[in-house]
């Protein structure tokens, strides 16, 4: 799974293009799909797993107008249907069809449109030629072929070019603008089935519902996992040129992209999406500082230093603004900047944002807590209560009593199966409320002091965050659970039992090679599997 | 009352005006203000609000169902609204209404599992028992439309007031869902409602102002022929691409492809004319996106979404869609079962929906009356509005039969054993309003034990359903039909 990275980059650019003869040959036609197998069963199609078709998230919809048109409109956000964040919001399993969705989608497509003929800026961009006046097929079949391989991320058959322009150009005539037949070019592609949905149907090979991805649907694979948008002129030129057919094409391919700010951007959306923190219940403001806080840690282990990925849970500097010193307690430090903890904290379990997340009943919830800790960093199930257990109320209420007294009904009965996995992880993160702050009582009631003990039943004792990391770390589970979350963000579902072999090899290599973030997210896309697809049943 | 589209009915009547355009005459152009000459169509609308009748611990059942039983009945915090519009009269209130639950065994018809929130959405929107959290039948909005809904562009309307989920870590599983289908092999399929009032607006009234000279409708023509040949495109390729798709994603996509045909219909199919009490609101616009609530807590600054200026505008969207004939039935989800919407610029109250009932803020079952009451008010709105338009001999309402759903009731709750407890289907309330099949009209009917599905039915059938069960619930309330 991981020759491609034992061979160097050279020794590939030069080995490959014989590869790239025979595997680039479907990513040329002008339509997705290819004809026939290929003959013998090529290295990792047999390791191939599950994909299905994606809608675009909000977030991907409106990334891709922005770096289509330059449209920054955000338009998707504010029509589109919510998506499921459950953590992730690109599962294409929680996706629904509603007649609100189609009218959606043709709204903000015409919306689109009509906003980038308006705009000259855009029309130089993506219209590639001068019209020599409103009937110029052969200008508009320019554009239709240049805009929609961008916007359909596969080039364009000349039957389906000349559908276009036969659809339009009598529009432009009749109205006496060549724009309008670009503007409705737009309308139709920006609401396609191909642009909303990443549709994957590759070349069918021997194996059944097996089939070798294109180079394009590898192309627009990589770009929206690792910058969540459209694939750039650049990664559809090296799709063309057959310089996908790969993995170790696909590895030069995605660290390139990795390069780009935009990068940046998706990892902070994957940390913010898998630890809870991408929408906080806090003021503009409070969420704006607290969210830097943690984009700089996320950044600078993962992209600026390429650290230890474990230096996430115990790095010993924060990044604090003189605002969030207020909040915490802390000095001010004058200016933004990396700061040491005085005190235990240590790590994103000790930021405010990941603290705020998971609360319950205005106030922290030991929990939602420990619900976190099992689900989101060690990868466990929690079975749901019991349809017969009221799970909206806070346990015990009767009045003066101490938070811990009244959780105590979890650990009795029948609760305490499932309780004991969850509250007393909580119970360790006790001195730290729902906005992060540390308190050495319950809040509102001075006379119950938190003893801030925890435990991981099964693992071992803790106090705080900074302990807890350690506990969660030294449980040997945090690495296997890390590379199933990205991949869960990858490839857009769950796991399954066939994705078992490609998430034991990336933990492997990510744990056997110094935990590096970037390098799991490089392996994940260069995989000999990373290019194939099987259909679901 | 509407007919396809082959030339549009603008630039036509331009033509007719003595103006000069240079369209071909074609045979199909019926203009369809709506004329009834069945006499007028019947409307089935079901409302649906998240919240329970009290709060937790508080003995007061409510503070919504009247003293009296009849007509003239006394009005309470939650209805103190009918009088601000009128509508006391108008509006019936069925109480005392009960939902079954396993109570640790079975789960028995009609009936649902005994943790609250999501089992009691499946028995009272579509009669069927829920045993864990699914809702095992069609909606009664979809059941009508499918036997009412006749040859209008919009065969159900389905509106979302509550704008998001409002809770950054988890999302709604179907707590936002009040309407689905059946797929006609067994299983079901959610229909979300339309967020956007602007989207909501935009697809009511598409093509609906009359052009004001043969220019006007000249361009009006013009346009709607692009988009129809947008959409030709789309769908043609749609289909091009269908053959394509393997299994799985062919079946995940088909509905994608319904829908794009759907609404090539809808466009398609000629709207009836503005005239008369027919006419197009003003235009709308959004009101901008608002951030989450933290689970169970509260900050005033987040999870709201301008969902006042959001109800009224789809209040007025469904009062023009009957009046004008554009639909006959329709769905509004004002607030999601367990609300985390942000009560405070509705009602002052500092916490959202769900903790009103949970004691969220002082005042018991009050207080959920007072958060009951804004759902209320605009509920009484629309009824003035539909009452307020004549139709035929009459009024729209009085060929309306409206449901209004209130997700809990107060009492036991299974699941702990609380008394005065929120989480419980005991005492719940149904209001009804319209003239439809006789429906009796501003009176309080008590109907302790009976089940809820039992009014939904008894209105479904006064707007023509025919049914002769709800789900798993049979009978109707025979006092309900005046």
């Amino acid at each position: 799974m991981r020759t491609s990275r034992l061979l160097d980059s050279s020794f590939l650019v030069a080995g490959v293009t014989a590869i790239g003869l025979v595997t680039g040959l479907a990513s040329c036609t002008g339509d997705i799909g290819g004809d026939g197998p290929l003959g013998p069963v090529p290295p990792g199609a047999e390791e191939a797993t599950f994909s299905g078709a994606r809608r675009l998230t909000r977030t991907e919809y409106d990334l891709t107008l922005r770096d289509l048109l330059d449209d920054t409109s955000n338009s998707g956000f504010a029509l589109l249907p919510e998506d499921v964040n459950d953590p992730f919001d690109n599962d294409y399993h929680t996706q629904k069809v509603s007649p609100a969705l189609i009218e959606s989608a043709e709204t903000l497509a015409a919306g689109a449109a009509e906003r980038a003929v308006t705009s000259p800026t855009v029309v130089d961009k993506i219209v590639p030629c001068v019209a020599s006046g409103p009937d110029d097929a052969d200008c508009l079949g320019e554009f239709v072929r240049t805009f929609g391989r961008r916007a359909l991320r596969r080039p364009l058959s000349e039957a389906e070019v000349q559908e276009y322009v036969d659809q339009f150009l009598p529009f432009a005539v009749e109205g006496d603008d060549f724009l309008l037949g670009v503007k409705l070019v737009l309308a139709a592609m920006l609401q396609d089935v191909e642009f909303l949905y990443r549709i994957e149907i590759g070349t069918p090979l021997g194996l059944p519902g097996v089939a070798r991805l294109t180079d394009f649907e590898v192309a627009t694979r990589l770009s929206y996992f690792l910058i969540g948008s459209t694939p750039p002129d650049w990664l559809l030129d090296d799709a063309e040129a057959s310089k996908l057919a790969d993995p170790g094409l696909v590895r030069i391919a995605a660290e390139k992209l990795l390069a780009e700010d935009r990068a940046r951007d998706r990892v902070d959306r994957f940390h913010a999406l898998w630890l809870g923190y991408h929408q906080l219940p806090h003021s503009a403001e409070l969420v704006a500082e607290l969210r830097a806080e943690s984009r700089a840690l996320v950044e600078k282990v993962v992209v600026d230093d390429r650290s230890d990925y474990l230096s996430l849970f115990r790095s010993e500097q924060t990044y604090l603004s003189d605002y969030l010193a207020g909040h915490y307690g802390y000095d001010a430090p004058g200016e933004s900047t990396w700061v040491t903890y005085p005190d235990e904290r240590r790590g994103i379990l000790s930021h405010g944002t990941v603290l705020s997340s998971f609360g319950k009943f205005a106030d922290t919830s030991p929990t939602q807590r420990g619900i976190f800790i099992r689900t989101r960093l060690l990868c466990q199930t929690i079975p749901p209560p019991p349809t017969d257990v009221d799970t909206d109320n806070p346990p015990g209420e009767e009045a003066g009593e101490c938070k811990a007294d009244r959780y105590a009904i979890h650990s009795q009965g029948g609760c305490a199966g499932c309780h004991n996995l969850m509250d007393p992880i909580g119970f360790g993160l006790e001195n730290y409320d729902n906005q992060g702050r540390y308190r050495e009582t319950d809040d509102g009631k001075p006379e119950c002091v938190i003893e801030g003990q925890g435990t991981i039943e099964g693992v071992g004792d803790f106090s705080g965050p900074s302990e807890l990391a350690d506990l969660v770390i030294g449980s040997g589970e945090l690495e296997a659970c890390v590379v199933s979350q990205i991949y869960r963000f990858a490839v857009g579902r769950r796991e399954g039992a066939e994705d078992d072999p490609i998430l034991e090899g990336l933990t492997d290599g990510f744990t056997s090679s110094g935990r590096k973030f970037d390098e799991l997210m490089l392996e994940i896309v260069s995989s000999e599997s990373f290019g194939f697809r099987k259909e679901e049943p | 009352m509407s007919s396809k589209r082959s030339l549009h009915r603008r630039a036509f009547l331009a033509s007719m005006g003595g103006l000069s355009i240079s369209l071909p005459l074609l045979e199909i152009m019926l203009d369809s203000k709506p004329a009834f000459a069945g006499g007028p169509p019947l409307r089935y609308l079901v409302l649906w609000g998240g919240q329970s009748m009290g709060a937790d611990g508080d003995p007061l059942v409510d503070d919504f169902v009247p003293n009296s039983l009849g007509t003239g009945y006394d009005l309470k915090t939650a209805t103190q609204p009918f009088a601000t519009y009128g509508v006391e009269d108008e509006i019936t209130i069925v109480s005392g209404l009960h939902i079954p639950t396993a109570n640790g065994g079975a789960v028995p018809d009609g009936g649902r599992a005994d943790d609250f929130h999501t089992n009691n959405m499946g028995p009272l929107l579509t009669g069927v028992k829920t045993v864990a959290y699914e809702k095992g039948g069609p909606t009664s909005d979809q059941l009508v439309s499918d036997v009412i809904a006749g040859n209008t562009v919009h065969k159900n309307l389905v509106y979302q007031v509550q704008a998001s989920w409002y809770l950054s870590v988890s999302a709604p599983y179907g707590r936002d869902i009040i309407s689905q289908r059946s797929d006609g092999s067994g299983g079901f399929i959610e229909v979300p409602g339309t967020v956007s009032p602007s989207q909501a607006f935009d697809s009511l009234f598409y093509m609906f102002a009359p052009p004001d000279d043969e220019a006007a409708a000249a361009e009006q023509d013009f346009l709607w022929r692009q988009r129809k040949s947008v959409l030709d495109l789309v769908k043609t390729r749609a289909d091009v691409l269908r053959k394509k798709l393997g299994g799985a994603d062919r079946e995940r996509l088909d509905r994608h492809f319904d829908e794009i045909r759907e609404l090539e219909m809808r466009i398609n199919t000629l709207p009836p004319a503005p005239g008369g009490e027919c006419q197009e609101i003003p235009g709308v616009t959004d009101p901008s996106l608002g951030g989450n609530q933290p689970d169970g807590g509260y900050d005033q600054n987040v999870g709201y979404s301008g969902e006042e200026e959001r109800a009224r505008i789809f209040m007025d969207l469904t009062h023009m869609a009957f009046t004008c004939d554009l639909s006959r039935v329709g769905a509004v989800l004002f607030t999601m079962a367990q609300s985390h919407m942000n009560m405070y610029q509705l009602t002052g109250q500092a916490t959202d929906l769900h903790e009103v009932g949970h004691g969220g803020v002082p005042g018991g079952t009050v207080a959920v009356a007072t958060a009951q009451a804004w759902h209320m008010k605009h509920f009484a709105y629309l009824v003035d509005k539909l009452r307020g338009t004549p139709e035929g001999n009459g009024t729209v309402l009085d060929n309306c039969g409206i449901v209004f759903l209130f997700e809990g009731g107060h009492g036991d709750d299974p699941a702990t054993g609380n008394q005065n407890s929120s989480h419980s289907t005991e005492n719940m309330v149904v209001c009804v309003a319209g003239g439809a099949g006789g429906l009796a009209r501003g009176t309080h009917i008590s109907a302790p034990g009976q089940h809820p599905g039992k009014a939904i039915l008894t209105v479904m059938n006064a707007v023509g359903a025919n049914a002769s069960s709800f789900g798993e619930v049979s009978g109707t309330l025979p006092e309900l039909v005046g």
